[in-house]
């Protein structure tokens, strides 16, 4: 295992650093500057040229990046240029918030997903699996912030019992905490839960059309063990990879989420930075998304191994 | 949790699953014992008139950014929680008493000396005094902390204290905005400033403390309970909720969670105003006025014909009526009615007339143009860009729409790079005339954003803001000559004065803004 690591390691870290200059270029690319911005509505191009100098913009831009990534190894952070504060503290702030909502999502995926990929791969009844097909064509084919909208109307406006926005912290108020938590979570959860249902079952039908279950059926095992014991296990390595992958689509859909339920977190702050034009802050938000990709696909990789002996002995 | 484990699952049937998965999602909102939706609504007890208590959440379209706290942004309602000013405006104009008590004005209009309050606590502890004032102003004076009006405060030379709470600051030159100036400038903290512009702390003399600050979330206050307004506020705390996105906002209004809100677009305030349970008031305070822009070295616009063509193919009752959801009022000149300057056949100077169009842009040559047009990409802004589109279509201006997100159109403004047409929304006509065009960039005499210049705008301008009074004959007459040479040149082509709408859910009661939108809570509460 640890040399299987060892052997994926490099290409993680070659990917953050394209990754740090990609985002470095593109944030400078988009028109716009945060020196205009900060200088407010009226300024003339004096005061926006002092701006500018005092930010350091009027430094070459590989100076710029370098002095970023110097900082960076450092631990340091920097000041944010609009939105006021550390980098750090803004990101501490933000990262509960969004950790919540990815977690909570993540477990409805889990809870959604299992049952009805199981479901759909093993049911006789054809209403039923229809059922399965169409509640997953219909979430994948609904964009979220529709999604987002319609619970809102449903159960914040109508039926009055969630709150349409906004957030508590798990930790110090848990009761509030969930039913703030719930809509956001399930309006993120619900296309991701619908791509993993699909391979769930695609994956399960593969298993359960194998030769090894035509002859558990013969000795007499029963339906149930060949499903949950044999069937399942066989069909879950390709979707655990598929779920690490949805992972990245939970942090991405995050930031269109966290807009809709005005949810504190750091999809949030990405938005106020890009429009800002704030780039310390999108510049190292965005790295450590790519970070956290990056070690999610690596903890994938190695789940995958670990359940698979032939990966680790490629 | 456990049910999906593969050491229990031989145990568990499908249907046993799937029971539990709808279990443990009912669970979960069970669990909880009180309720989400009705906390955020809670208020103050009893029934009515002014009382204590209670925490007010007020709902933004936008964040608060510290760096402009001293400068005219999308977002000013944290300046009058937090900070005093020295006067404010009535409805009509007149400065009433703040931290400055009484104020005496030069007959020649070159000083003004202000005595100030003596029972003015900081947050800090620390006594407000003259030396505050002086702080203030010169803060103002600093180009970084790009204030509109900072012309306004260069104009005061010297500042001649007598004792704590008296002191006369002395002009170079009469100056008629000077009140706006009072209106505008809050008086911050000098220990702290630096800290209150990085957004890390706001210490003022105002009816509130920061408490905290989530960017683009939300930010919390409390009462001062050392407040110089006896037995003011009545609130416990305050609130502001960021909410972006209009739909969100609006939820979040109707659900009670929001019980106050400047940022909720015409058409969907349009949809509230028969509720009941919403209190509607619109504010005559000309903080965004709809205009086209032109850039005079663009193609074909430096005709002013054209640009009056323009002005003659908008028919700005159906931009008011479909864009602004009505709470808007149809004029050609920047004035509102409360301005000095203001006057009907202003307002009306241009109507809908395709016909005059046509024959305009006939008489400057022209049958079909085809021209850049730029508009912010926010929704409400696309929608006031369609509008205008269709309407120069059918006089022969066919337009290329270019949506552009914020920054970039504000570095256009600032660089005078904008294409030959934009529409976006301008403040400062709520004021004295003459702020307008000393301070509002599209505007400015001295530099603007369509490139204009004539000496005679400039004459006509400096003479109306170089005098002591603001609303004699006198100065009403050059307010004229102003706005002659705007209807005549339509470098800018007014087209809506619309002031802030607030929305006030059935609880909220007493919330002011001054004439630069700073939310003014020192009186308001939440019934029961």
């Amino acid at each position: 295992m640890r040399t299987f690591l060892v052997k994926r390691l490099p290409s993680g870290l070659l990917v953050l650093v394209l990754a740090s200059f990609l985002v470095f270029l593109i944030l400078r690319l988009i028109p716009g500057d945060p020196a205009t911005s900060l200088a407010g509505p009226d300024a003339g191009p004096e005061a926006v040229a002092a701006v500018r100098g005092r930010l350091g913009l009027d430094r070459p831009l590989l100076t710029q990046y370098v002095s970023w990534l110097g900082h960076l190894v450092t631990g340091d952070l920097g000041p944010s240029y609009a939105i006021g504060g550390q980098v750090a503290d803004l990101i501490g702030n933000g990262l509960g918030a969004t950790v919540q909502l990815t977690l909570g999502a993540l477990l409805l995926v889990i809870l959604i997903a299992l049952p009805l990929g199981v479901l759909g791969a093993t049911t006789r009844r054809r209403p039923v699996a229809a059922a399965v097909r169409a509640f997953t064509t219909a979430v994948l084919a609904v964009p979220p912030f529709v999604t987002g909208v319609l619970l809102v109307l449903l159960f914040a406006v109508t039926l009055g019992l969630l709150p349409a926005g906004g957030h508590e912290s798990l930790l110090d108020q848990p009761d509030l905490a969930v039913q703030y938590l719930l809509m956001p979570a399930v309006c993120l959860a619900l296309p991701s839960a619908a791509v993993l249902a699909r391979y769930l079952k695609d994956g399960m039908e593969r298993a359960l059309a194998e030769d090894y279950v035509r002859t558990a059926t013969a000795l007499g095992v029963s339906r149930r063990r060949i499903v949950w014991q044999h069937a399942l296990p066989n069909a879950l390595p390709p979707a655990i990879t598929v779920l690490g992958l949805q992972i990245g689509q939970l942090i991405a859909g995050a930031v269109l989420v966290e807009r809709i339920f005005a949810w504190p977190g750091l999809g949030q702050l990405i938005e106020q930075g890009v429009i800002r034009r704030d780039y310390p802050v999108v510049q190292d938000l965005l790295l450590l998304i790519v970070a956290v990709y990056v070690t999610v696909q690596l903890l994938t990789d190695l789940v995958y191994a670990w359940l698979d002996p032939r990966i680790r002995w490629e | 949790m456990t049910a999906f484990t593969t050491s229990s699952a031989p145990g568990v049937s499908r249907r046993a699953l799937l029971r539990g998965g709808l279990a443990g999602a009912g669970l979960l909102t069970l669990a909880a014992c009180r309720s989400a939706a009705d906390t955020a609504t809670s208020a103050a007890s009893g029934s009515a008139g002014p009382r204590r208590g209670g925490v007010l959440t007020v709902g933004a379209g936008v964040d608060f950014t510290p760096s402009l706290l001293f400068a005219q942004s999308a977002n000013t309602l944290v300046q009058r929680l937090v900070f005093n000013t020295l006067t404010r405006y009535d409805d009509r104009l007149q400065p009433q008493p703040e931290l400055a008590t009484s104020w005496q004005v030069a007959a020649d209009g070159t000083g003004v000396t202000l005595k100030l309050r003596e029972d003015v606590l900081f947050h800090s502890g620390r006594k407000f005094t003259a030396d505050d004032v002086v702080f203030a102003v010169k803060n103002l004076q600093n180009p970084a902390r790009s204030a509109q009006l900072r012309s306004t405060a260069a104009a005061v030379t010297d500042f001649r204290k007598n004792g704590d709470f008296e002191l006369t600051l002395v002009l170079a030159h009469p100056v008629s905005n000077l009140f706006d100036l009072f209106e505008f400038m809050i008086i911050p903290d000098a220990v702290s400033v630096e800290e209150a512009v990085a957004g890390t702390r706001l210490i003022g003399t105002g009816p509130f403390t920061l408490t905290d600050r989530k960017p683009g979330s939300s930010i919390t206050f409390a009462r001062n309970e050392k407040y110089w307004n006896p037995g003011r506020p009545y609130l416990d705390g305050v609130e502001i909720r960021i909410v972006p996105q209009a739909e969100s906002l609006l939820s979040s209004l109707r659900t009670g969670q929001t019980q106050l809100s400047y940022s909720v677009r015409g058409k969907d305030v349009a949809t509230l105003k028969d509720d009941p349970q919403f209190h509607i008031k619109q504010y005559d305070t000309g903080a965004g006025a709809y205009y086209i822009g032109a850039n005079l070295t663009g193609e074909h616009v430096g005709d002013k014909r054209v640009r009056q063509a323009i002005a003659w193919a908008v028919d700005r009752e159906r931009l008011v009526q479909q864009a602004l959801g009505g709470y808007g009022t149809v004029s050609s000149a920047p004035w509102p009615k409360s301005s000095p300057a203001y006057s009907e056949a202003n307002a009306t100077r241009y109507s809908h007339n395709p016909d005059k169009a046509r024959a305009l842009l006939k008489e400057a040559g022209l049958d079909s143009i085809t021209l850049p047009f730029a508009h912010s990409n926010e929704p409400g802004s696309t929608a006031v860009a369609q509008i205008l589109q269709y309407d120069l279509k059918q006089v022969g201006i066919e337009t290329v729409l270019q949506p552009t997100d914020s920054p970039t159109m504000q570095k256009q403004l600032i660089s005078q790079t904008m294409p030959a047409l934009w529409t976006l929304s301008h403040g400062f006509a709520q004021l004295h005339p003459a702020t307008l065009a000393v301070s509002a960039y599209p505007f400015n005499e001295a530099k603007n954003s369509s490139r204009f210049s004539s000496p005679a705008y400039t004459d006509v301008v400096q003479k109306a803001w170089n005098r002591p009074d603001s609303d004699g004959a006198e100065a009403k007459a050059l307010y004229q000559q102003i706005t002659d040479v705007l209807l005549d040149e339509e470098f800018v082509i007014d087209l809506a004065i619309a002031g802030l709408v607030e929305v006030a859910g059935g609880k909220a009661r007493g919330a002011d803004l001054n004439k630069f939108g700073y939310l003014n809570l020192d009186d308001a509460y939440l019934t029961a």
